[in-house]
């Protein structure tokens, strides 16, 4: 860091407003991409592993493989194939989403209660009836649970995809790093930080609104 | 409300088979139209299974079983459940739901407009003793055990089902609320005429709310009567012993001072601190005030006419005429 420079210099923040804004939303946008893909997929995943019960068991390991491979050897290897693209920025992202929201999708339904699910069937509910109107809105406050930490993990891991030219917040760090410059470095860390808390807070309002009876009683 | 009748249904020769393991095994007996019939036995006897098997949540190894003729075998599993009333012990309220909701379900499920059903759910929360402004909205966990259980009952009824399955509906609260719970529900059935297939392990349970009692044991029917007759002729040792070694007593619960014989009416004067006995009496109720006085009689009152007096003599006699019966 050059000496006598200040941590933040707010000038540099005023005059590039504009980008600042510009990098957090691409910042939003790869979290928002890569958290609906993922619970697309993960929610296919976990019917059929509900369904199957001998399913699970794989398709966690698989999971479970993805998360433990470091981001950036992920990308190197995909770059061979998928190039230094939105895409292999999107399945790096995804595949880190699908352990814990597979988990806990799967724990929320099977935590439902065994008389709840008895008395549906025994009304004449449907298997898909039960799904949609009894399990999934009780399953609910743990997959919102998941969805959250899911959340909070990518847009971490988003600030790595500026090395593979994505931008989003990891474009201010590199910055930062290339020229010596803390104010651009501070800018992408702590927005990375302040869009996390952000969007988890989100995420605590819309569970609120989507489970009204877990503050009843 | 509509005057209607329940449904007759009859168990056939019904088994179920679990690998090499017998959890009903020729099953024959008729639930009569708008009675209770209450299925009881020993843990492991079959009777959940038997009347899970009547809404098809158990399918049958073998075996029929019709409701007002018609074989449920041959019905869409669905269709034929939101017909028939569910209730089961741990009540399985919808969490997710409102109290009004909840009721609703199955009337929902066939598609009633939403007046109807709106006009139904109050109804049947008024039925149940509740405000339906104050408690429609509320959700499952804002209830006490018997609310709930009040709520598991209503939502069974909603859509006027000629059959209703309980399984140990009233086991899960305090006995106080118990008791309120069966007197309501005694009622509420008396009134609107369903046939209830109902199950439980209480013994005094299935004397108070049964019509008719089936004791089941390792699958099999042992017997199939009326309270007061298994009580009075126990088929065998076991149902003798099922029925507790208190089944005299237990009779007389089922019995009134009306129905005794009685000495004819004395001076008064003479029987100082013998209880005064009303004619609608439980026998049970009366011999319990007549041991506790000095004159082990009981004073019998219809009103203000005095029909004369009541002595222990009289009650074993009765007892005895009723055992020959």
């Amino acid at each position: 860091m050059t000496p006598g420079e200040p941590l933040i210099r707010w000038d540099w923040l005023v005059t590039h407003a504009g980008e600042i804004g510009l990098r957090v939303g691409e910042h939003l946008e790869l979290t928002v991409v890569a958290v609906v893909v993922g619970f697309l997929v993960a929610f296919l995943l976990s019917l059929a592993a509900l369904r199957i019960p001998r399913l699970y068991a794989p398709v966690t390991w698989t999971a479970g493989i993805l998360y433990t491979i470091p981001s950036l050897a992920l990308f190197a290897l995909l770059i061979p194939y998928t190039g230094l693209s939105l895409l292999t920025a999107e399945i790096g992202l995804v595949s880190y989403t699908l352990l814990i929201l597979i988990r806990n999708i799967v724990a929320g339904v099977r935590g439902v209660p065994a008389e709840v699910r008895d008395a549906a069937r025994g009304m004449g509910y449907t298997d898909r009836q039960i799904l949609w109107r009894v399990e999934i809105p009780l399953a609910l406050a743990v997959i919102f649970a998941g969805i959250r930490v899911a959340t909070i993990t990518t847009i971490g891991l988003v600030t790595v995809t500026a090395l593979i030219g994505q931008g989003g917040m990891g474009y201010f760090i590199l910055l930062g790093i290339q020229l010596f410059f803390s104010t651009a470095l501070v800018v992408g860390a702590l927005g990375s930080v302040v869009l996390a808390v952000v969007a988890d807070g989100a995420l605590v309002l819309a569970q609120r609104a989507l489970t009204p009876w877990t503050r009843a009683g | 409300m509509t005057e209607r009748s329940g449904a007759t249904v009859e168990l056939r020769g019904v088994t179920k088979h679990y690998g090499d393991t017998v959890a009903v095994d020729h099953l024959s007996l008729t639930a009569p139209a708008g009675r209770i019939s209450v299925l009881i036995g020993p843990s492991g006897c079959g009777k959940t299974t038997s009347l899970r098997m009547v809404n098809r949540l158990i399918e049958p190894t073998s075996g029929e079983i019709l409701i007002d003729g018609q074989n449920v075998l041959g019905e869409d599993p669905t269709q034929l459940r939101r017909r028939i009333g569910y209730v089961i012990q741990q009540v399985g309220l919808f969490p997710h739901r409102t109290i009004g909701e909840n009721v609703a379900t199955v009337p929902q499920l066939l598609g009633w407009p939403a007046a109807r059903i709106r006009a139904r759910v109050d109804e049947l929360l008024a039925l149940i003793g509740f405000d339906p402004a104050r408690m429609r909205d509320r959700y499952p966990a804002q209830l006490s055990g018997g609310e709930r259980q009040r709520v598991g009952v209503a939502r069974a009824m909603a859509a006027e089902p000629p059959l209703m399955l309980m399984d140990e509906p009233f086991g899960a609260v305090d006995p106080i609320v118990r008791e309120r719970l069966q007197n309501e529900f005694l009622q509420l059935q008396r009134a609107q005429g369903i046939t209830v297939i109902f199950v439980t392990h209480d013994i005094d349970e299935a004397i108070k709310l049964g019509d008719r009692i089936a004791i089941m044991r390792a699958g099999k029917l042992v017997q199939f009567a009326p309270p007061a007759e298994l009580l009075a002729h126990p088929a065998d040792d076991f149902v003798a012993r099922f029925v507790g070694s208190d089944r005299g007593l237990k009779r007389l619960a089922l019995l009134t001072v009306g129905g005794a014989e009685l000495d004819p009416p004395v001076d008064p004067t003479g029987l100082n601190g013998a209880p005064v006995l009303s004619p609608a009496m439980s026998l049970r109720d009366a011999l319990a005030q007549m041991l506790a006085s000095e004159t082990q009689v009981g004073i019998v009152r219809d009103g203000d006419r005095y029909l004369g007096v009541l002595t222990l003599a009289h009650i074993g006699r009765l007892l005895r005429t009723e055992d020959q019966r």
